[in-house]
C-alpha cells in the first residue's frame, strides 16, 4: 500500500514539476521575425506560446500558432494564448489593440526597429534582459560584435565604396528595387558599400531601364521565399557584368534584411561577393 | 402559412425570424472569440459581479461590445444606403460604391496614412488620433457634394448624370490611391492593404463615439424617405403628384447616404456587399415596398455584419479575416445563387 502511495506520489511529481517548473517562466508572444530569432538564438524558444506571420524562421516557429501580421495584431487572438509578454517592434499595429493587451496585463513592448549593427545587438541584449538571458544576451552579441569588427576589417580594405543593386523579388514577376531608408541600404552601409539606384524611396517596382542604367558593382536578390527570383526572367539582371563576372548573392530576404542575430552572416556573405576593385563597372564600359 | 397569395413571406412571421437571427448573431458576436470566456464569468460581468477570470469584463466591455455595436452599426447603415440608392436610382445594381462615397472616403483615409508624415503632418498633429476616421468622414461627405454639384444644374438634378459622374469619380479617387501607394513604403503599404480590406478587429468606443452619431443620424432620418421613395419606383413625375419636390428627396437621399458610408468607411474600411445583397434579399423575400425594404434591410444588414464578423475572428483564430475579405466570400456566392434562382434582379 506504502509502495502504491510512493508510485502515485512519484507520478505525480514527474507530472507536477514540468507544469510548476514552466509556470515561472514568462509566456511568451513575439511579433516580429527577427525578435523571434533572437529569442530562439537565446535558448528561450520554450518560452513562446505564439509568433506572428513575419516570424518564419528558425523552422520551430511552424509549430507555434500564429496571431496573424504584426500590422494587424488583434487583440482577443493575442490574449487567448495568455501571454504574460507581447515582444514586438515599433511596427506593431494597430495602437487600440497594444494598449488593450497592455491593460488587459500583458506586458507589451516594442523596440526600435534596427538599423545599424550596433541597433541590432542592443536589440538582442534587451531582449535578453525582458526574457532574463541577459547573460546569454551578452555573450551571443560578444561573439556578433567580433564577427562584425571582422567583416567591417575586410570591408574597410578596399580602397572604394562599391554600388551595389539591391533587388527584392516578391512575388511572380514582381521585382522591387531598393532605394533610400530602407533595411538593404542600411546593411549595403555596414559593409561600406552604396547603393547603385538613387532618387527612390523605399521599395518601388523595378525599371528595367534602370536596371541597366546603374551599372552595379554588384547584384545582391532578397528572396522572400527560396528560388523564387529567377534571373532568367530578367535578362536586364543576367547581361549586366557584376552578375556575369559572379559578384552576386542570391539569399532569404529575412536574413538579409531583418537585422536579427543572423545580421553578421548576412554581412559576411555580401562582403563576400563585393569586388575588391571597382574594375567590373570600368570594363563594363 | 408563411407564404401569401403571391408566393412572398408573410411580414410578421419573417420579421419575428429576422429579430430572432439578429437576437442569435448578438448573443454569438458576445459570446465567442479568440478568447476563451466561461458562461458564468460573462453572465457575472453583465450582473455586475466579480467573474473568476479577471481579464473577463475587460473582453466583453472594452473589446466584444464595442465591435458587435459598430459592427451592426455599419451593417445597417450599408444595408440601408443601398437600398436607398437603388430606389433612388431605380437600378438594382446601385451600391454606396457607385457613386463615389467609398471610395471618396478611403481614399482620404489612404491619404492620411502615406502623407501623414510629409504633406498631411500638420493635420496629423492637429487632429491626432482622429485625423483618419475624420479625414474619410470628410471624404465620403465631400465626394458625395461633388457628385451632387456636377449632377446639379439649373435645379435640376439629374440622376443619370450623377451616376456618370460617380463613375469617373470612382476612378480618379482609384487612381489617386494607386499614386498614393506607389509612394506609399513598404510598410504604409501593408497597413493600407489591412484597411482597405475592412476590420472590426480595433473597434473601440471612441470609434463608436466618432462614428455613431453620423450613422444614427443617418438611419433616423431615413423613414421620411420611405414613402417618396416607393413613388420614385413608379417614376420620378409620380414623386411630384404625390407632393413631395423630387430634388428635395434626392437631397437628403444622397446626405443620408453620404453621413451613413462616409462614418461607416471612417470606422471600418471598405466593407462591399452589404448594400447590394441585404436590400436585394429583403425585396425577394418580402416585396419592394420601402416601408419593408428599408427598416429590414437595416436589420438584416447588421445582422449579417455582425455573424461574418464572428466568423472572421474565430475561422482561424488566432489570426483573424479581414471582415471586407469575409463579406465578399459569403456575399458573392449567395448573391449569384440569388441571380440564378431568380433568373431577374
Amino acid at each position: 500500500m506504502i509502495r502504491f502511495f510512493a508510485v502515485l506520489t512519484t507520478i505525480a511529481g514527474l507530472l507536477g514539476a514540468p507544469l510548476s517548473g514552466a509556470s515561472e517562466e514568462p509566456r511568451v508572444v513575439t511579433a516580429d521575425g527577427a525578435i523571434t530569432e533572437t529569442v530562439y538564438r537565446l535558448g528561450a524558444g520554450s518560452l513562446l506560446v505564439g509568433v506572428d506571420t513575419t516570424s518564419s524562421y528558425p523552422l520551430a516557429t511552424d509549430d507555434l500558432p500564429k496571431v496573424g501580421y504584426l500590422r494587424a495584431l488583434p487583440f482577443e487572438g493575442v490574449l487567448a494564448l495568455k501571454p504574460d509578454m507581447l515582444i514586438t517592434s515599433e511596427k506593431a499595429a494597430p495602437q487600440e489593440n497594444l494598449e488593450r493587451l497592455s491593460r488587459a496585463g500583458v506586458k507589451v513592448e516594442k523596440l526600435p526597429s534596427a538599423m545599424t549593427p550596433e541597433a541590432a545587438m542592443q536589440r538582442i541584449e534587451r531582449v535578453g534582459q525582458l526574457l532574463g538571458r541577459s547573460e546569454e544576451a551578452d555573450g551571443l552579441t560578444r561573439d556578433l560584435r567580433a564577427d562584425i569588427k571582422k567583416t567591417q576589417a575586410l570591408a574597410s580594405k578596399r580602397g572604394f565604396r562599391p554600388k551595389v543593386l539591391f533587388i527584392l523579388a516578391a512575388g511572380n514577376h514582381s521585382v522591387m528595387l531598393a532605394g533610400k531608408g530602407t533595411a538593404a541600404e542600411a546593411l549595403l552601409d555596414s559593409v561600406g558599400a552604396d547603393n547603385a539606384v538613387s532618387g527612390i524611396m523605399g521599395y518601388k517596382p523595378a525599371n528595367r531601364e534602370a536596371i541597366l542604367a546603374s551599372r552595379p558593382d554588384a547584384i545582391v536578390v532578397a528572396e522572400s521565399t527560396p528560388g523564387q527570383f529567377n534571373a532568367e526572367d530578367w535578362p536586364g539582371v543576367m547581361r549586366l557584368a557584376a552578375w556575369q563576372s559572379g559578384h552576386r548573392l542570391v539569399a532569404d530576404g529575412m536574413l538579409l534584411l531583418g537585422f536579427g542575430p543572423r545580421l553578421p552572416q548576412a554581412m559576411a556573405e555580401l562582403n563576400q561577393v563585393l569586388p575588391v576593385s571597382s574594375s567590373v563597372a570600368a570594363n563594363d564600359s | 402559412m408563411i407564404r401569401d397569395a403571391a408566393g412572398r413571406l408573410r411580414l410578421g412571421p419573417s420579421v419575428g425570424l429576422m429579430t430572432c437571427a439578429a437576437v442569435i448573431a448578438a448573443i454569438t458576436s458576445i459570446t465567442i472569440g479568440a478568447y476563451p470566456l466561461a458562461v458564468a464569468d460573462i453572465a457575472s460581468v453583465f450582473l455586475g459581479r466579480d467573474a473568476a477570470d479577471p481579464v473577463a469584463s475587460m473582453v466583453l466591455i472594452e473589446v466584444r461590445l464595442p465591435r458587435f455595436l459598430l459592427g451592426f452599426l455599419v451593417g445597417a447603415v450599408l444595408a440601408v444606403s443601398g437600398a436607398i440608392l437603388q430606389g433612388l436610382f431605380r437600378n438594382p445594381l446601385a451600391d454606396p460604391g457607385l457613386i463615389g462615397v467609398s471610395a471618396g472616403a478611403s481614399l482620404a483615409a489612404i491619404a492620411v496614412i502615406v502623407l501623414g508624415s510629409t504633406w498631411l503632418g500638420g493635420w496629423l498633429a492637429f487632429a491626432g488620433e482622429w485625423a483618419l476616421p475624420v479625414a474619410a468622414f470628410v471624404g465620403g461627405s465631400g465626394t458625395v457634394l461633388l457628385a451632387w454639384r456636377i449632377a446639379n444644374r439649373a435645379g435640376q438634378t439629374s440622376v443619370a448624370t450623377l451616376l456618370l459622374a460617380g463613375i469617373a469619380i470612382n476612378a480618379v479617387a482609384g487612381a489617386a490611391t494607386g499614386l498614393l501607394t506607389f509612394y506609399a513604403t513598404d510598410e504604409e503599404l501593408r497597413s493600407l492593404t489591412f484597411w482597405t480590406m475592412g476590420s472590426l478587429g480595433h473597434a473601440t468606443w471612441r470609434d463608436l463615439l466618432v462614428g455613431a452619431p453620423f450613422m444614427i443620424l443617418a438611419l433616423v432620418a431615413t423613414p421620411w424617405l420611405i414613402r417618396p421613395l416607393d413613388a420614385f419606383l413608379m417614376g420620378e413625375s409620380v414623386v411630384g403628384h404625390l407632393g413631395y419636390r423630387t430634388d428635395t428627396v434626392k437631397k437628403v437621399a444622397i446626405v443620408v447616404v453620404g453621413l451613413g458610408v462616409g462614418a461607416a468607411v471612417a470606422v471600418s474600411g471598405l466593407i462591399g456587399f452589404v448594400g447590394l445583397v441585404v436590400p436585394h434579399l429583403v425585396r425577394q423575400l418580402l416585396g419592394a415596398s420601402h416601408r419593408v425594404v428599408l427598416p429590414l434591410s437595416a436589420l438584416l444588414g447588421g445582422t449579417l455584419l455582425v455573424a461574418a464578423d464572428s466568423v472572421a475572428r474565430v475561422v482561424v483564430s488566432p489570426a483573424e479575416l479581414p471582415i471586407g475579405l469575409m463579406m465578399a466570400l459569403i456575399g458573392g456566392p449567395f448573391f449569384l445563387a440569388l441571380l440564378l434562382r431568380t433568373k431577374v434582379i
